[in-house]
């Protein structure tokens, strides 16, 4: 049986094609919605997931590639990095619209989780790939730079 | 299991008894009807339940703009309810939640606190008397002696408390007052304090469990792509769909009545796959030989004449240009703009049998609700309408010709199951609905003394309403109404004005974006402005303060003067200012920006903003830290361009935003001014425009005058 663990649930995935990307097989087979399509081309980072606790663009990630793997998604409620990133995420108010927060927030997590020492530059770099339409770019370094110091 | 939001309704009627109370407020605010209706007709602002949940029914469209949680301060103001216990809920498509003047429901032109905080005020305020009412006669007391506060009703002889929700059944029975008093500013603990984003909101919105339109999923749910025309007002021929049909999971392929082709299968991605393999022949018409530069020459013929329609002429401009003591003038070219809204477009329509659904996230409730009813040849009444969380809009989802809910009607009519059209991100770049590109001219003249003696333009740009639903009212006299917007009403004391304006007409779709006609007003007004305060040999924020007309103006530009340490600041290294009066509020601001091999960063903003009265100042400084960074991208990158009757641009790879790199600092000041209200969406986009471009010409010495800005 092909499966993928999402969020520490083992999900049965051999019904689904091999080449359909993360993203899709995530939203609509398996009304996984937490994960958000942005741009389908890898340019916005909405779709962002952490992959054996990598980031990638799962809307560039084939299936197959995921077959055996575990997927770490905004829905995500155990993760560390993520629950400190929420945190903060509600001390500066970085939410607006709220679409791109998944990405911005897993994206984040996944950098936090390479980098536990960033300097601003570098978190800059790292979410730079990230688009948030709203415009929350300063609360988004904001909630970073405090979850990196506290983590 | 299929559980519709009214078969939720109903299910916690079950649960709870609850009380629902609402007013048609069309006029001034005054309640004229009250509703208490069974629950499952939930045509009113507030439910209360008996285990003292308060539901807020919202009318108005949550984009980001943090419409839901101002609100929720106004009628938890008024209610004394507990603020962050209070529960949204969409409301459904029904006269008592429309725009008061507009007959329909919808969420825009930065209005809703402006429109409906009295009317939700009221609502809370009438409620809380029933409600003291009620517990005085239970205990026994005279209304004086009992108070409210966080949903409780408190006897003040005996400091006995109880929930709102104990009294959900003997208010039923009362009258709604009519002659409820507000609360004076003094008496606020809600409305004027700084509150974060509604906690609720931001809950879900952190953990992927915020629903917005294209999150939406229904059993039997099936999935469409489209194939849009290659070229603008392109029609389809033929099509052969041979390939398309193999790929599993296609249901049907068909051609729409708006010469687009809607691919259904099981998943939106095999939708898309196949809707790839779709070759259509198309009737591209004359459009196809059309670019941007063909399109600017015929815009430019247009500059070149005095012969367009009449704005505003006041005064004698001829003599005042040759009295002059010096003029200055300028072209001004905008592009194409693409709103480029995070959550790509979407709509969900089932038809059933008599009957239908729609749900997405919508700016334009009503018109969408009826045009639903309309194609699918059934009552408005017949159409559930279900109102999500919008994944930004900037107008977007307010389009005045319906495009991808038209796609999404057609695509799901006669139809059994229900069926999510979902657009590409290619899609909604290349598909128009833009803010329009633009040709405009300005001229100034100045006396010795360094007053502006007169001001010419002529601004060239398609309607945004012809062929629309808004077109009547906004299309006159040859002129569009937004073509109007900071300019024929423009700040300044000048004697003799000459504007005039033209429309174009092309098969690109044009729309509202942020801002709407302030996002070419304020660049042609302000930076024209500041090329006279430069032939003046003024300072600009000098120029400006004897030159406008307006108290509010001139604190604003002192505001940020001293914000900034204007006065001291170094000449020559990137200093610019920026004012506009846009939706009934007036921003100005100062910014910095560092130029350095050939490319240049915002690098600090100082804002001032006079919307009258901050319900919320910690979201208005929110919303100008949200325009800020918007109007950067829009300076500095974004641009659509047209080759052979289509835009070249595709995705974010070729049509840049901005993005974390480009934010500058920011310090924001709030005056409450205490003028009328205005509005916070939008108004602080304008005037950034002009402040960039006039810091740059601080910077360089050079006049930027056709976005997006690209140095050297």
């Amino acid at each position: 049986m092909k499966t993928i663990v999402i969020d520490g649930k083992k999900f049965d995935v051999e019904e689904i094609p091999e080449d359909t990307p993360l993203l899709w097989a995530m939203r609509d087979y398996l009304n996984l919605t937490g994960t958000k399509f942005g741009c389908g081309v890898s340019m916005c980072g909405a779709c962002s997931v952490l992959l054996d606790g990598k980031t990638v663009r799962s809307c560039q990630t084939q299936l197959s590639d995921a077959i055996g793997k575990s997927v770490t998604t905004i829905e995500n409620t155990e993760d560390n990095e993520i629950n400190t990133l929420r945190k903060f995420w509600k001390k500066e108010d970085v939410a607006q619209c709220g679409y791109c927060q998944p990405g911005q927030i897993i994206n984040a997590a996944g950098f936090l989780k390479s980098n536990k020492n960033p300097t601003k530059e570098e978190i800059v770099e790292a979410m730079n790939g990230n688009i948030c339409r709203c415009g929350t770019y300063n609360k988004i370094l904001k909630a970073i730079s405090q979850t990196a110091k506290e983590i | 299991m299929q559980q519709s939001r009214r078969d939720f309704l109903k299910t916690t009627s079950i649960a709870t008894s609850a009380v629902l109370i609402g007013f048609y407020a069309p006029v001034k605010g005054m309640a004229k009807q009250l509703e208490t209706s069974k629950i499952s007709e939930p045509n009113a602002f507030i439910k209360i339940e008996s285990d003292n949940t308060i539901t807020f029914i919202m009318g108005q469209a949550e984009m980001g703009q943090g419409v839901y949680s101002t609100m929720a301060m106004c009628i938890a103001e008024e209610l004394d309810a507990s603020w962050e216990n209070i529960i949204f809920e969409p409301a459904p498509v029904k006269p008592v939640y429309a725009r008061p003047g507009a007959g329909i429901m919808m969420t825009g032109g930065s209005g809703s606190i402006t429109n409906h905080q009295e009317q939700v005020r009221k609502v809370g305020a009438a409620v809380k008397e029933m409600i003291k009412k009620a517990a005085a006669k239970k205990w026994g007391v005279r209304v004086f002696d009992v108070t409210t506060e966080n949903s409780y009703v408190i006897n003040k002889r005996t400091s006995e408390k109880l929930p709102y929700g104990d009294f959900v059944e003997t208010i039923k029975k009362q009258k709604v007052p009519t002659d409820v008093k507000l609360k004076k500013p003094s008496e606020y603990k809600l409305i004027g304090k700084p509150m974060k984003r509604h906690p609720k909101e931001v809950e879900e919105k952190i953990t992927g469990k915020a629903t917005f339109g294209i999150d939406l999923r229904l059993p039997n749910m099936k999935y469409a792509a489209l194939i849009h025309p290659k070229v603008f007002g392109a029609k389809i021929e033929s099509f052969d769909d041979t390939k398309a049909k193999e790929v599993s999971g296609v249901l049907k392929i068909k051609q729409l009545p708006n010469q687009k082709i809607a691919v259904i299968a099981d998943y939106w991605w095999q939708a898309k796959k196949a809707a790839d393999l779709v070759e259509v022949n198309w009737d591209e018409g004359d459009f196809a030989k059309v670019n941007t530069e063909t399109l600017k020459e015929e815009y430019q013929k247009r500059l070149d004449t005095d012969e367009n329609p009449v704005m505003r002429k006041d005064g004698d401009i001829d003599k005042a240009f040759k009295e002059a003591y010096k003029t200055v003038e300028a072209q001004y070219d905008f592009p194409f703009l693409a709103h480029a809204m995070m959550e790509p477009l979407n709509c969900t329509v089932h038809h059933k049998k008599d009957s239908a659904y729609i749900s997405l996230g919508s700016q334009f409730q009503t018109s969408v609700r009826n045009l639903c009813a309309e194609i699918l040849g059934i009552d408005n009444e017949k159409v559930e309408y279900h109102n999500t969380y919008l994944g930004s809009s900037f107008g977007r989802r307010a389009p005045g010709n319906l495009d991808y809910i038209k796609d999404a009607i057609y695509t799901s009519k006669d139809e059994s199951y229900p069926v999510m059209t979902l657009w590409s991100r290619e899609d909604d770049i290349k598909q128009g609905n833009y803010r329009p590109m633009t040709k405009s001219s300005a001229k100034l003249s100045i006396d010795k003394e360094g007053n502006i003696t007169g001001f010419k333009a002529k601004l060239i740009n398609q309607s945004l309403g012809r062929g629309t639903m808004f077109e009547p009212f906004l299309l006159k006299n040859g002129i569009d109404g937004t073509q109007r917007e900071g300019l024929e009403n423009h700040p300044y004391k000048i004697e003799n004005n000459d504007l005039q304006a033209y429309c174009p007409e092309s098969p690109i779709s044009v729309l509202w974006l942020r801002s709407v006609g302030h996002t070419v007003s304020a660049p042609i007004v302000d930076c024209i402005i500041d090329q006279g305060a430069s032939a003046a040999n003024m300072d600009p924020i000098d120029f400006r303060i004897k030159n406008l007309k307006d108290e509010r103006f001139v604190n604003l530009l002192k505001n940020v003067a001293k914000q900034s340490d204007w006065y001291n600041r170094k000449k020559g290294t990137g200093y610019g200012v920026g004012i506009a009066e846009s939706f009934g509020s007036i921003v100005a601001y100062v910014v910095k920006v560092k130029v350095e091999n050939n490319d240049y960063k915002v690098e600090k903003v100082w804002g001032a903003v006079d919307c009258g009265y901050a319900f919320n100042p910690y979201n208005v400084e929110n919303q100008i830290m949200s325009a800020v960074n918007f109007a950067i991208g829009y300076t500095k990158y974004s641009e659509l361009t047209i080759e052979n009757g289509s835009t070249v641009q595709n995705n974010f790879y070729d049509y840049e935003v901005n993005r974390l790199k480009d934010i500058p600092d920011i310090n924001v000041e709030i005056i409450n001014s205490g003028a009328k209200l205005g509005g916070i969406g939008e108004p602080g986009v304008p005037p950034m425009f002009p402040a960039i471009a006039n810091a740059l010409y601080d910077a360089t010495n050079k006049r930027y005058t056709a976005y997006p800005i690209k140095l050297g």
